[in-house]
């Protein structure tokens, strides 16, 4: 009987006393979990995000990030044509954002505007109906929230009608458009209502036709290793012009969710201490209260070696048994956690916080199985000092 | 020719107690050979468990010394004592120690299962002792679910398990009642019948007239 399968016996033999501490242990690995999944998820879902369709740079007007203003790059057109002859680049297109309405009955109800080249476009998937086509300027694209809010669906006629600006007094522009299709906008938060027309249609309807201004300009380059390459060049031809890669953008990204990182290491690290805590605590309750039984496996000439390695082997079988229990807890809580999180204004449907990675639950497993044997340390410590004649004696009175 | 199983020379075993030193033997020898049995009786305190806690190594003299089959106790490091006790001593406790957690069989099989022993040669012997007990249909049963005369048997079976060269037992029958503690010395008797030694600490009188030799002890001496 080796120290293992005797405190297996022991584990299986007290089925309660076992599942409560299994329990306690799963809940402090489900949150260990969690952490190590928010720590890492966050940069990971949003790279995953923006490499959705192989567009590894952003184009912005100089000083921003995408979306992040209203401001416009002047002379799209030309500045894309200009990139597409770049022997580097494989694809680039550019989009306009913008706030406009749709009419719906007698009202007017808000919708964002996707101004879009659909020969170069990462921003949407197909979902229902088809794609615009490069000249289509007659066809719009509608989100599930846009056609609910419209009313209509593929084949429908919608009429779109540019920002009302009070300070200007002109007449908003209106114009009639056929549903191509239903798509699901990548980057639109939760029930965003969503319009996408091709790119001359959205200038005018925003009055960004003269300037020919658009929001962003994506590009993608033939190999991910010449992107800084590729966007140092970008910058000094284009000095008018952010040009980042998605590198950069998830390094922004981060500095500006940085208190999330903050929160996951704080946390993670309390569950890890109570995890310490709990297993040391539950292990040496255990073991005070078999002091006499250790004296006894002592006198009959059991192995100090043996009597540590069955506690640890205690420790570790608990946390590992705590471990699968927390990981199956902590991608079930990290669903939840995620749908509450994500439901934020202004962050994508499509991103998640808690990113399930093969790495994060072994990382977790690992620093777990860690935990369970230094947890172990001091009541095996205990057990192996254990005086057996003053125990015994103790035992006998 | 050869080294009698267990001699103690001169033991003294000194105690600290609420800032007095408490003298719980004062210099006890004797020998104890081959195949004997000897009952240690005296009234409560007068040393005789103290002295079967230093004739086992589970306890240290103030000075004095312990030797079992010829080896000095003292000489010995705490792995090298530790095997002594599991390879040479048999232990059998009044309150009986056999791990609730474990079946009869495997309370008997660990201390062969620290000595090495392969799986199927200990669930040999495990089950040839628990016969040898009286408890062979009771072997798959947890300690929790035997009588306290089982338990004791049990206790008995385990300390048999490596063949050792002396029994020691702390009042084997003290937790029984009469005609559970007359199973216990049976098996004592055939024991040593077989040729075990065996020393007993007892308050029995009925075991202690099953010894060949009794050793009477007062305020931690041999007073016989």
């Amino acid at each position: 009987m080796t120290a293992l399968t005797w405190g297996l016996k022991r584990l299986i033999r007290q089925p309660l006393r076992t599942a409560l501490s299994l329990a306690g242990i799963a809940v402090a690995a489900a949150m260990l979990l969690d952490m190590v999944m928010l720590s890492g998820g966050i940069d990971k879902s949003f790279s995953d995000l923006l490499l959705r369709r192989g567009f590894q740079m952003r184009l912005t007007p100089k000083g921003t990030l995408p979306f992040d203003t209203e401001a416009a790059i002047s002379g799209a057109a030309e500045i894309v044509d200009a990139l597409r002859r770049d022997p580097a680049i494989v694809a680039a297109g550019a989009v306009l954002g913008t706030a406009l309405y749709g009419r719906s009955a007698d009202s007017l109800v808000t919708l964002f505007g996707y101004g879009i080249q659909p020969e170069a476009q990462s921003l949407y998937q197909v979902t229902a109906g088809e794609d615009l086509t490069a000249g289509d300027t007659v066809g719009v694209l509608v989100s599930e929230p846009a056609a609910r809010l419209l009313g209509a669906t593929v084949g429908d006629t919608v009429t779109l009608v540019g920002r009302l600006d009070p300070q200007v007094v002109t007449a908003a522009v209106g114009r009639r458009l056929l549903v191509r299709g239903v798509v699901r906008w990548l980057y639109d938060y939760r029930g965003q209502p969503s319009v996408g027309t091709v790119l001359p249609v959205m200038q005018r309807l925003a009055g960004q036709a003269a300037a020919n201004g658009a929001s962003l300009i994506l590009v993608k380059a033939h190999d991910d290793a010449e992107v800084p390459a590729l966007a140092a060049r970008l910058r000094e031809r284009f000095p008018q012009i952010e040009v980042n890669s998605v590198t950069d953008l998830v390094r922004h990204f981060r500095e500006r969710l940085v208190y999330f990182r903050q929160l996951s290491y704080i946390l993670g690290s309390m569950s890890l201490i109570v995890a310490v805590l709990l297993i040391a605590t539950l292990l040496t309750i255990a073991v005070n209260e078999r002091l006499g039984e250790i004296a006894t496996l002592r006198a009959i000439g059991v192995s100090r070696r043996t009597v540590v390695a069955q506690v640890l082997a205690e420790g570790v079988a608990l946390t590992l048994a705590g471990a699968v229990l927390g990981i199956a807890l902590g991608l079930m809580t990290a669903r939840y956690l995620d749908a509450i999180l994500t439901s934020f204004p202004g962050l994508p449907a499509a991103f998640s916080f808690f990113v399930p990675r093969a790495g994060s639950l072994a990382l977790s497993a690992f620093v777990l199985l860690v935990t369970g044997s230094v947890a172990g340390l001091y009541p095996a410590w205990l057990a192996a000092r254990a005086p057996i004649a003053a125990t015994l004696r103790a035992e006998a009175t | 020719m050869t080294a009698p199983p267990l001699r103690a020379r001169e033991l003294r075993k000194d105690y600290p107690m609420n800032g007095e030193t408490v003298h719980a033997l004062r210099g006890v020898s004797l020998q104890v050979d081959q195949g004997e049995y000897v009952a240690i009786v005296g009234p409560s305190g007068s040393g005789k468990s103290t002295l079967l806690q230093l004739l086992g190594g589970i306890d240290t003299p103030s000075s004095g010394s312990v030797e079992v089959l010829g080896t000095r106790l003292d000489a010995l490091g705490d792995p090298e004592l530790t095997r002594l006790r599991l390879t040479r001593l048999g232990f059998i406790f009044q309150r009986f120690h056999l791990l609730p957690v474990l079946t009869a069989r495997e309370n008997v099989e660990l201390p062969m299962a620290e000595a090495g022993l392969r799986r199927a040669e200990r669930q040999a012997r495990a089950r040839e002792l628990l016969d040898f007990v009286g408890l062979g249909q009771r072997a798959d049963h947890r300690a929790t679910q035997l009588s306290g005369g089982e338990m004791q048997r049990v206790a008995i079976a385990r300390a048999l398990a490596n063949r050792p060269a002396v029994i020691l037992a702390d009042e084997p029958t003290g937790e029984l009642d009469a005609a559970t503690g007359q199973e216990i010395l049976t098996l004592f008797r055939r024991l040593n019948r077989d040729g075990a030694t065996l020393v007993v600490v007892t308050h029995d009188d009925r075991l202690a007239g099953e010894a060949g030799r009794v050793i009477h002890m007062l305020d931690g001496a041999i007073r016989d």
